[in-house]
């Protein structure tokens, strides 16, 4: 062959492109498909807990449902789902619907109903089968009533008294039983402030006095004079301040009087009665007459309600009010904590400390630290923090109180201790980030000009660390209000009597119990009587604590970003 | 003046210079501010090695209790007011203040317990025929006596313990030992808080009974007490001197508007044992529903009385191997174990299980359960304890040993060996003291301390044979509603748990994570980046009680309703994005180049979209061809054979298997037509050969698992089993999802890290871009890959509230993925709240936390280890 033809055979021979299996599309495909399938299953979580949480206040409407047995029953349909038959249903069904069920591979399809009145049919929910109803209609009378106690009602109002004297329901009108509901619901709030806030902090004091005549007689003995002056200085003011109760506890009485005379009659679909008073109604709305705008007040009241008021029924209605509060303080306080000794051992591993042995040992006890699991934390609070620590004070500070635990039990700040061990590393990895941008010919000029290291740390570095230490501990903070597990041993309850942060000295009570945002969710969807009827508080309540934390991070990242761009131009 | 200042000016120096003005020394204020900082932040930057070791040492303080066995906390001996007959009783109370005597001549004495001074002495009107027999119930106090004339009588005797001012005690009372005071009836010892508690005993004796018909003598007795205040029952039995066994049961009622008593008395005969030997002793359990007799010649004979009026003899067994002899007889709390002691020292402990197979009456059968220590000598006496199954056993010699039967351990050996014989020993209440007496009325009392009998490392980790159950076994069970309970803490199940939950929610994550790593650093599009990372970040950051929730009541529902599709689109999805890559390959070069990059990432969501609708479309189907109509049904064992899920199983691996079979035979002629056609054709030719790839392993697969399924292989047997709705399949998503972000971020920043010269020269070899990421960048960032899977893995074991919730919280020990488990960290958050402090379950408890903190302290380690040395053969690149 001569070369121009080797040439030629050679140029047909090379390949065009790479051959396929180099090219490697179905691997591609595989790892591309799984990040799709990764980024698929965040944003259907996200969806489902955006749908489920959003719709959960919408007011629906209220189905009446007449059953091929005769029963009548009223409800707000929730959801729908196939389900299976067995072979004994199957046979009891007219041919036409046997035929459409096996059309359907043996599938049919059912709704659930909440009918509400738990305290007349001993259930929440039902579920119906279609194959199961007669017919469905949706009249323009029907209420849904959100009561005090026993949950939702459905049915319709019969009677009302008001002021002693009463009425049947259709003979009121709207707005005048609504004036009345309002200002019964204001009687209520006057109730509770007496009974609450007034007749508590007289109980407080005369708590607060007995105690203290306990304590001198603890520390001087019962017959000692000590213990006599205390008791002749203690005992008029208890005198005084059980007059006090007594006037308070007349007027609370003399408000339930009145409130009494405000009561309305429910009827449900089947006519059963139930009486109730006017003001243990939280809310109530016809539920197929509304109309869009009722529905965007109702959705809204029910928000409002969700924030800032407290809950009802077991923490399965009403709102999440002391648990927002509680992560809160709980997290502050965790802030609080955490900052110093985060800040100081990055300090310490980036300025100070010669680099061999001791840092690497320190490193290696930061990385364990992250490592380990977050109920050991817990484990370690509860011994540690609560049993020992707590136990200690209590024998020292409050001997009066024993054998009940003041410190010696799960509280605010052995939550807040423990978790602030918990997110040490975050914040010392975080800060040594922060420290190591600061760049070097800064600190250099500082000592330069005649400065000391902590002179420098202190007026040059830090500062300049502060939005990445910032960052730091925003993203602590998301870490520790997402963590439940070590705070189911260390202090928080399904039910605070009392806000841990509240207008009376010392402001801040450390001992106390509360409540958690994550911990609710668990509580409603797992320790409740009925967990179908706490899925739709649930859900609000992940879609409240989703934000809250996707708030955090987001603050976060633009922090540390706005410290990106801040430090791209500032080598010298 | 103007003068003056001029010449001043001349002596200052000019301002310009500011050395000649500038201090020379620091200034102490700023030394100091300096040395305290140097101080406070070492020590600072310290503290969190102390904290991981304090923790550490925390734990394990609290642990090591559990180990400790028993202790003497105090010893007393002394000799009581001899007497005429020997001691058939001692017995203390329940504050260790004070103690009743009783011998067979009937007299009673009660004696101060830590000085050993008479306080009482009453002699007992037991009657003209001397005393044969005695027993006592368990809880101690009700007693009953066998006369020579066949009689029995009962008695009754309690320590009245009440707490009074220190005003109440007369000022006569003489002092004793141990700060307490007696007034000749009671004693009295101070309590804080100016109080005292006094004691004092009572001894009730009751009508004699007449039991034996032939009125002969009673030679063994037992007693049981038991119903409640309104309704009291009263069980005995007796053998006499001729061998027969005489049942009695009475049953009282308290009507309580008239006051009166009617008790209703129902009398049995057991058919009578050969009288060979003597009768060593007769025991009852408190609804007279059994009856075991033990002879001298060591047979031991159980009766069923669960019909009262037809007692059947069910089992004869011979439990004093070869000629030793039975030398005492005695149930432990509970009443299921029997704790047999021989003249050679054996102490043996029996318990009744089901064994439909023994040749017995009852389909039940005695089982020797626990071979604990044996004595030097013969086993004269026996007390069990009246809250635990521990016990203390005495020998021959004097040795008085505290036991304890689960953990089969000797907790304490207080008596040394002395020359004396015990003839009368009692546990007290609280566990927490010995009294023994033997024959020359010598008695001698020990304070012991053993808070934690039931717990060693054997009944932590290894196989214990617990009450009722037919073998040993690994069982966690830390309470149940009676106080007889017998707690059972192996850590094993619970470990298993753990482990079984980070193995499938590991193979989960992992390969989705990596997979998702590698396309994110080598083929992702920059802005589709900036998107995906943040995405996958923020998934980290998820509170895992939110993935817990959705798991257990929004997908396990759905799984189980739905579990042929989930099943159906774990095989089809690989298979649509396949399908989904082959056609993509057809496309023309240049429109392939236009479509990089999201509209690419478009088709890879519509092919897993696809997959998804066919598996909920054809799940019907599905199961109707594979599992039989019924995927539950088919999981119980009902009907099928196990072969469809074999083969399931096995595609994938043979798939590969084909795969890399049909690469090295006929892969060069494949790649070469490849090389030599167009885009379109070689597509299709590609096609063809993932087709023929398929089915050749769909083959292969079918005629693997007919073999397995012939040779008896049923994936039924071990690795699925019955379905439960919050099972492991469930906790794997859930914990694969909170796992996935952490393991992927890590493995990307790692393979993002690798130095671009390495890509670059790699792609200019002429490499394509998944060439170099298989076989350059994949293998130098192994190190940073196998820190992230190794802190997954640390993240997994540890996670709690998934657990808790999706994992229906069963200790049990198979690896069935459709059976729930129980995890080390639900297992702590759920009964760490409700443990009393410092008692067993706490400790151990505390010992799961430890065992977790172990677990990953060594995960993390080897994540640390493996990640350094890679660094510094990695750096040199």
């Amino acid at each position: 062959m001569s070369v121009t033809e080797l040439h030629a055979a050679r140029r047909a021979r090379r390949r065009k492109r790479a051959d396929l299996r180099a090219h490697g599309e179905p691997q591609r495909w595989a790892t591309g498909g799984a990040l799709m399938l990764g980024v698929l299953l965040i944003l259907g979580f996200l969806l489902l807990v955006l749908w489920n949480g959003l719709a959960t206040f919408t007011p629906g409407p209220i189905a009446v449902v007449h059953l091929a047995n005769g029963t009548v029953l009223a409800g707000e349909p929730t959801r729908a789902e196939a389900f299976e038959p067995t072979d004994e249903t199957l046979a009891t069904l007219p041919p036409d619907w046997q035929e459409r069920i096996q059309a359907e591979h043996g599938l049919a399809s059912r709704t659930l109903y909440r009918v509400g009145n738990y305290d007349l049919y001993g259930e929440d929910f039902r579920w119906v089968a279609d194959y199961e109803i007669r017919a469905v209609e949706h009249p323009g009378d029907v209420v849904f009533v959100e009561r005090a106690e026993w949950g939702p009602f459905v049915g319709r109002f019969a009677r009302i008294e008001l002021a002693g004297t009463s009425v049947a329901a259709k003979d009121v009108s709207a707005d005048a039983l609504e004036e009345a509901h309002r200002r019964a619901r204001e009687r209520r709030e006057e109730i509770r402030h007496v009974e609450r806030e007034q007749i508590g902090a007289v109980n407080r004091e005369m708590e607060r006095l007995r105690l203290e005549l306990r304590r001198a007689e603890l520390a001087h003995g019962p017959g000692s004079e000590a213990a006599s002056r205390t008791a002749a200085r203690v005992e008029p003011a208890l005198a005084e301040l059980q007059r006090e109760y007594d006037e308070l506890a007349a007027r609370a009485a003399e408000l339930r009087a009145e409130d009494s005379r405000h009561r309305v009659t429910l009827e449900d679909v089947n006519g059963t009665p139930k009486e109730l008073l006017l003001s243990e109604i939280v809310r109530y709305y016809p539920a197929n007459a509304i109309g869009p705008f009722g529905a965007l007040g109702i959705y809204a009241s029910r928000w409002w309600e969700f924030l800032s008021d407290e809950p009802r029924e077991a923490n399965t209605e009403g709102g999440v009010l002391p648990a927002i509060f509680g992560t809160a303080a709980m997290t502050l306080l965790m802030v609080i904590a955490v900052a110093p000794l985060g800040v100081v051992t990055a300090l310490y591993l980036r300025e100070y400390a010669r680099q061999g042995r001791v840092v690497s040992l320190v490193r290696i006890s930061v990385n364990n630290l992250a490592g380990v699991p977050s109920i050991v934390y817990g484990v370690f609070g509860l011994g540690f923090f609560a049993y020992t620590v707590g136990a200690s004070i209590d024998q020292l500070f409050y001997p009066e109180r024993l054998p009940a635990p003041t410190f010696g039990t799960g509280g605010l700040l052995w939550s807040s201790l423990t978790l602030a061990l918990l997110t040490v590393p975050v914040v010392i990895v975080a800060t040594e980030e922060a420290l190591a941008a600061v760049p070097r010919s800064i600190r250099e000029g500082s000592l330069a000009c005649g400065a000391s290291r902590w002179q420098t740390i202190r007026s040059i570095v830090l500062p300049q660390a502060m939005p990445g230490i910032m960052t730091g501990l925003i993203l602590a903070m998301a870490r520790g209000a997402g963590e439940v597990a070590p705070l189911m041993l260390v202090g928080v309850v399904k039910l605070a009597p009392e806000l841990p942060v509240d207008g009376v000295l010392p402001f801040v009570h450390l001992e106390r119990s509360f409540m958690h945002l994550g911990f609710h969710i668990y509580d409603v969807g797992f320790q409740s009587r009925n967990s179908e009827a706490g899925k739709p508080m649930v859900f609000v309540t992940t879609l409240l604590l989703i934000v809250l934390i996707a708030l955090m991070n987001a603050t976060a990242i633009i922090v540390r970003a706005r410290l990106k761009r801040r430090f791209a131009g500032s080598q010298f | 003046m103007v003068q003056a200042r001029a010449s001043e000016r001349k002596q200052r120096p000019p301002r310009a210079v500011t050395a000649y003005l500038r201090p020379k020394q620091t200034p102490r204020r700023v030394v100091w501010q300096d040395r305290i900082a140097d101080w406070t932040i070492s020590i600072g930057g310290l503290a969190v090695i102390l904290a991981v070791i304090g923790i550490m040492a925390f734990l394990v303080d609290v642990v090591v209790p559990l180990f400790l066995g028993g202790r003497v906390v105090a010893s007393h001996r002394y000799e009581l007011p001899k007497t005429s007959g020997r001691p058939l009783l001692v017995l203390a109370d329940e504050e260790g203040i004070l103690a009743g005597r009783i011998d067979e001549g009937g007299t009673f004495t009660s004696f101060h317990l830590p000085s050993g001074r008479e306080i009482q002495a009453l002699a007992l009107n037991l009657g003209p025929t001397r005393v044969t027999a005695f027993a006592r119930t368990i809880q101690g106090g009700d007693l009953i006596f066998g006369f020579a004339d066949g009689s029995v009588r009962f008695a009754r005797l309690d320590f009245d313990g009440r707490i009074v001012a220190a005003t109440d005690v007369p000022p006569d009372a003489r002092a004793l030992e141990a700060g307490h005071r007696t007034d000749g009836a009671a004693v009295y010892a101070a309590l804080p808080g100016g109080q005292m508690r006094r004691v004092a005993a009572k001894l009730e004796l009751l009508e004699a009974e007449a039991v034996s018909p032939t009125g002969r003598p009673i030679v063994a007795l037992d007693y049981r007490v038991g119903g409640n205040r309104e309704r009291p029952t009263r069980a005995v039995v007796a053998v006499d001197e001729a061998g027969a066994i005489l049942l009695t049961r009475s049953e009282s009622r308290l009507n309580l508007l008239t006051r009166e008593l009617t008790t209703d008395v129902r009398r049995s005969v057991l058919p009578p044992v050969a009288v060979g030997s003597t009768v060593v002793g007769v025991l009852l359990t408190q609804r007279a529903d059994e009856v075991l007799l033990g002879k001298a010649d060591g047979t031991l004979h159980r009766f069923d009385v669960r019909d009262f009026d037809r007692p059947v003899l069910a089992e004869t067994r011979d439990v004093a191997p070869g000629r030793a002899e039975i030398t005492s007889l005695g149930f432990l709390i509970g009443e299921q174990s029997v704790v047999v002691g021989t003249s050679t020292g054996d102490v043996h402990v029996y318990f009744r299980v089901a064994a439909p197979e023994a040749r017995t009456t009852d389909g039940r059968a005695l089982v020797l359960a626990h071979e604990l220590e044996p004595h030097a000598g013969a086993v004269t006496a026996f007390t069990p304890s009246e809250r635990s199954k521990a016990f203390a056993t005495a020998d021959a010699n004097g040795a008085v040993w505290l036991r304890h039967a689960t953990s089969e351990q000797v907790l304490l050996r207080p008596g040394a060996e002395r020359r004396a014989d015990v003839t009368a020993l009692s546990l007290a209440s609280r566990d927490d003291g010995i009294v023994t007496l033997d024959s020359s009325h010598t008695a001698t009392y020990w304070r012991i301390s053993a808070p934690h009998p039931e717990t060693t490392l054997q009944t932590i980790f290894g196989r214990v044979w617990y009450e009722g159950y037919p073998e040993p076994t690994h069982t966690w069970q830390s309470s149940s509603g009676t106080d007889v309970f017998e707690p059972k803490f192996s850590l094993v199940p619970l470990i298993f748990g753990t482990l079984k939950a980070t193995v499938y929610s590991l193979l989960f994550a992992v390969p989705l994570a990596l997979l998702a790593a590698v396309y994110t650093s080598e083929f992702i599009h920059p802005r589709v980046r900036a998107t995906v990372k943040p995405a996958m970040e923020m998934m980290a950051s998820l509170p895992s009680v939110v993935l817990g929730f959705i798991a257990a009541l929004v997908l396990a529902p759905l799984v189980e309703t739905w579990i042929a599709s989930v099943l159906l689109f774990l095989a089809a999805f690989p298979f649509t994005l396949l399908a989904g890559a082959v056609l993509w390959q057809a496309l023309p070069t240049r429109l392939a180049l236009l479509l990089e990059g999201v509209p690419k990432l478009g088709a890879m969501v519509v092919a897993i979209g696809l997959a998804a609708l066919l598996s909920q479309q054809l799940g019907a189907p599905f199961e109707d061809a594979f599992f039989g109509g019924d995927f539950r049904l088919w999981l119980d064992g009902g009907r099928g054979s196990g072969e469809p899920l074999l083969f399931l199983i096995l595609l994938p691996l043979s798939f590969g298997a084909v795969a890399w079979l049909a690469s090295r035979l006929v892969g060069d002629r494949v790649d070469g037509w490849l090389r030599d056609a167009t885009p379109l054709a070689a597509a299709a030719i590609d096609g063809a050969r993932w087709l023929v790839l398929f089915a050749a392993a769909a083959l292969a697969a079918s005629g693997v698992a007919s073999f397995l399924s012939l040779l008896g292989l049923d994936p039924r047997n071990g690795l699925v089993g019955t379905y439960v709705q919050r099972n492991t399949l469930v906790v794997g998503f859930a914990m694969g999802f909170a796992v996935i972000p952490i393991i992927y971020t890590i493995a990307e920043d790692a393979m993002s890290a690798v130095p671009s010269h390495l890509r670059a020269a790699s792609l200019a070899c002429g490499a394509t871009p998944w060439q170099t990421a298989i076989r350059v960048i994949v293998p130098t960032a192994t190190s940073g890959i196998f820190a992230g899977v190794m802190v997954g893995m640390g993240r997994a074991v540890g996670e709690t509230m998934i657990v808790v919730m999706a994992a229906g919280n069963t200790p049990i020990l198979d690896w069935n993925v459709f059976n729930g488990l129980r995890a080390l960290s639900a297992n702590i958050a759920v009964e760490l709240p409700e443990a009393v402090k410092d008692s067993s379950l706490y400790r151990m408890l505390f010992l799961a936390a430890l065992t977790l903190f172990a677990m990953t302290f060594v995960v993390n380690t080897v994540a640390e280890v493996v990640r350094l040395r890679f660094r510094r053969r990695a750096a040199q690149l």
